[in-house]
């Protein structure tokens, strides 16, 4: 640590998540794991079930995105397989609940997933559908373990464009960043 | 032939094949991600099954949640019934229950519905 560095604390950290209104944090490996625990959290809210569903459903997409294309994984002896490392949040503004991830990826990989985000950002719900069939029958990207489709889905359950950021690092890689967005209003003829 | 089951965890379904009645139950949440590793024992059951020309089967789909990776496993499934029921004499039936409010979970079934040629039946779960 350089002298011009604070040192971490907990306590700024705490504030900088309750000023954010992020209610669930979980960084480092994001493993399967992880994601039956934000499950259950989500499942305890007394709110609206099939909207705990569609922020689970974003969870689990963007945290597999993690779990196959972060550029930094471990070795997990539980899963007995690497896991991506990352960041997944979920936070929330007045109108607003938002599932953000993060992970470091390899430039090349972020700048496919940004093209494959732009196109799916311009399409209309019915057109989503369309498109998320169409894949659904196409067999997966190559060097891709996961369904290509999790951004499709991404986009159908949060019903709004896709957010993302590309953050160039030092060592060639990028840090990539996911917003996705839900109203909390959510009409049930939606 | 043996009877298929696969107890539910938490990211895993229950798996629940009966041999003898024909009846093939799915139900839970599917959400891990090698899906290919966990669906692999369920198919290789069902290329057994549907050796015997003539079954009638009903498959009954109970999910509250599944992943991107699921659903194409899922769909490779009504894919196998559904050459089965056009190549060797079978009749399929797919069950698709879903939560009245679920308006999620029954727009897939429906979806699903209009990508395969199968008896689809889409039933809303009363309690």
């Amino acid at each position: 640590m350089s002298a011009t560095e604070q040192p971490f604390s907990i306590y700024q950290f705490f504030s900088q998540l309750k000023l954010h209104h992020f209610s669930m944090v979980a960084q480092g490996l994001i493993s399967q794991d992880i994601l039956s625990l934000i499950a259950l959290s989500l499942k305890r809210r007394p709110d609206n079930q099939v909207l705990a569903r569609r922020l689970f459903a974003l969870v689990v997409e963007l945290s597999q995105n993690i779990f196959h294309y972060s550029a930094i994984k471990e070795f997990s002896v539980k899963d007995q397989c690497e896991i991506g490392v990352g960041i997944v949040a979920i936070g929330e503004s007045d109108t607003h609940y938002l599932v953000a991830s993060g992970n470091v990826a390899n430039a090349e990989n972020a700048s496919y997933i940004a093209r494959q985000c732009d196109y799916i950002n311009t399409l209309d719900s019915e057109e989503l559908k369309q498109y998320y069939r169409e894949q659904r029958r196409q067999p997966v990207r190559e060097g891709s373990v996961g369904g290509s489709i999790g951004l499709i889905e991404i986009a159908r359950k949060s019903g709004n464009p896709i957010h993302y950021e590309i953050i160039p690092m030092e060592d060639g890689n990028v840090f990539l960043i996911f917003v996705a967005k839900v109203r909390k209003s959510v009409s049930y003829d939606d | 032939m043996e009877n298929l089951f696969i107890k539910a965890d938490t990211f895993i379904p229950e798996i629940n094949f009966n041999a003898q009645s024909g009846e093939l139950n799915i139900s839970g949440e599917s959400y891990h991600e090698y899906t290919l590793e966990f669906y692999q024992p369920v198919f290789n059951w069902l290329a057994e099954y549907l050796k015997t020309p003539g079954r009638n089967i009903v498959l009954n789909f109970r999910m509250s949640y599944y992943n991107t990776s699921t659903s194409r496993r899922f769909l490779e499934l009504f894919d196998m019934l559904e050459e089965y029921q056009k190549q060797q004499k079978g009749t399929v039936t797919v069950n698709w229950y879903y939560k009245p409010e679920d308006v999620d979970m029954k727009e897939s079934g429906e979806e699903y519905a209009d990508d395969v040629a199968l008896t689809f039946n889409l039933i809303p779960l009363t309690k």
